[in-house]
């Protein structure tokens, strides 16, 4: 396991750009850290809205992709998460690095305060 | 054809009042109906931050006031005319409290079409950077269409009435608002202001120093200066984000709000454990 690994959660319209692997590959190699990518797709088309019940699943299991990073190196990590935010935003919610290590997760939510743009 | 003012302010025959019913006289001209609720006659109770209008499908928790009275006239209406005195920098409190209950509408927004305008009495120039932050945020949340507003300076109680241009344009905004419900019309006829979207001049300058954004509507933009001029250039493909579009409503009640119960759930004895401390300081 790194020492510092975190877990972003974009959930739909979270992110500023489509969120796709071969960018994902070039800031992995850019930042020389580990990237790892999941998309939860449980949307459905009503109503002529993609439309999903939320409020009784677990988070990890509604509609999300999820960009995992870790490194044992903190300025690789920190670079990394900077270069997301700038170019996805930061996530959003309070609950958008549920399951990232404490190390990770300090580091990717000080970034959010600095560099979050709010 | 309705047409409902609603009055945030306190005094009676005072500026706001004043012109709301002389807008209303220009609607009533265009054949509408009208009706006048000052809100601070109603009782608005805070919002209890309980969540379960949006856990519970639109169950307001709060019983005991006037507020659904409020929303069921607004639903009875075809057009609102909000009209507010400016005090410090933003509109009364009354507004404020009424927003914060409108999360009870937020399945609405984007989705009723109603124009609205607004009308801000305010006495000194340049003491009113807020007033139109707070309309544009309770015309949204309640799901209406801003087609105008405006800041008319005035003063002491009933001067406004010395002001021929001011009368005459809230009589103009009461026969613009009756004429777009009748055209079914919307479209903004005020000063353009800085964001096309909800027309206000405010910009966020984001900390990257690069980003600017409609703290509105939420969408990021580009500043520039080009003779002189600073200019905001919103792309195109920015407005998917705006703020009140329905899809965005949807997604921030469907990922942003929903699935907060569950990091609630899981997170119960932790809080339990961690808050001790909190319930008993200070609790004699």
């Amino acid at each position: 396991m790194a020492k510092y690994f975190v877990k972003l959660r974009y959930f739909p319209g979270d992110p500023l750009e489509e969120i796709r692997e071969k960018d994902l590959q070039g800031l992995e190699k850019q930042y020389g850290v580990k990237i790892s990518y999941e998309k939860i797709e449980n949307r459905e088309m009503k109503e002529g809205l993609l439309m999903e019940r939320t409020l009784d699943k677990r988070i990890e299991e509604v509609t999300q992709e999820v960009i995992g990073v870790s490194s044992d190196r903190e300025e690789n990590f920190s670079d990394c998460i900077r270069g997301l935010y700038k170019k996805y935003r930061c996530p959003r919610t309070a609950y958008s690095l549920l399951g990232s290590n404490e190390a990770g997760q300090k580091i990717a939510k000080g970034l959010m305060n600095t560099h979050g743009g709010w | 054809m309705k047409v409902l003012a609603l009055n945030g302010s306190f005094r009676k025959g005072g500026n706001t009042e004043i012109l709301l019913k002389q807008a209303l006289m220009g609607a009533e001209s265009q054949g509408a109906t009208v009706e006048i609720l000052r809100l601070t006659d109603y009782r608005i109770g805070p919002c209890r931050g309980c969540g379960l209008c949006l856990f519970r499908e639109n169950v307001c928790q709060v019983q005991d006031d006037d507020v659904s009275l409020i929303f069921s006239k607004v639903d009875e209406s075809d057009g609102v005319i909000l009209g507010a005195p400016c005090y410090f920098l933003e509109l009364t409190a009354v507004v404020k409290q009424l927003i914060d209950r409108c999360w009870i509408l937020g399945h609405k927004i984007g989705k009723i079409r109603k124009p609205a305008t607004v009308i801000v009495p305010y006495a000194t120039r340049g003491w009113i950077p807020y007033v139109f932050v707070q309309s544009n945020i309770l015309l949204n949340v309640m799901g209406l269409t801003k087609i105008n507003e405006a800041a008319i300076c005035t003063q002491g109680i009933s001067e406004v009435v010395l002001d021929p241009e001011a009368m005459e344009l809230a009589y103009g905004m009461g026969k613009e608002i009756a004429a777009a419900i009748r055209e079914k019309d919307f479209t903004y006829k005020g000063e353009p202001g800085i964001c096309p979207s909800c027309h206000d001049w405010h910009v966020r300058i984001l900390r990257d120093h690069e980003t600017v954004e409609c703290p509105m509507c939420g969408v990021r933009g580009k500043l520039s200066v080009s003779d002189g001029k600073i200019r905001v250039q919103f792309e195109e493909k920015a407005w998917a984000d705006s703020r009140f579009r329905p899809d965005v409503q949807y997604n921030h009640f469907t990922y942003h709000i929903a699935p907060s119960k569950d990091y609630f759930l899981r997170t119960k004895e932790e809080r339990k454990a961690r808050t001790q401390k909190y319930r008993e300081y200070l609790a004699k």
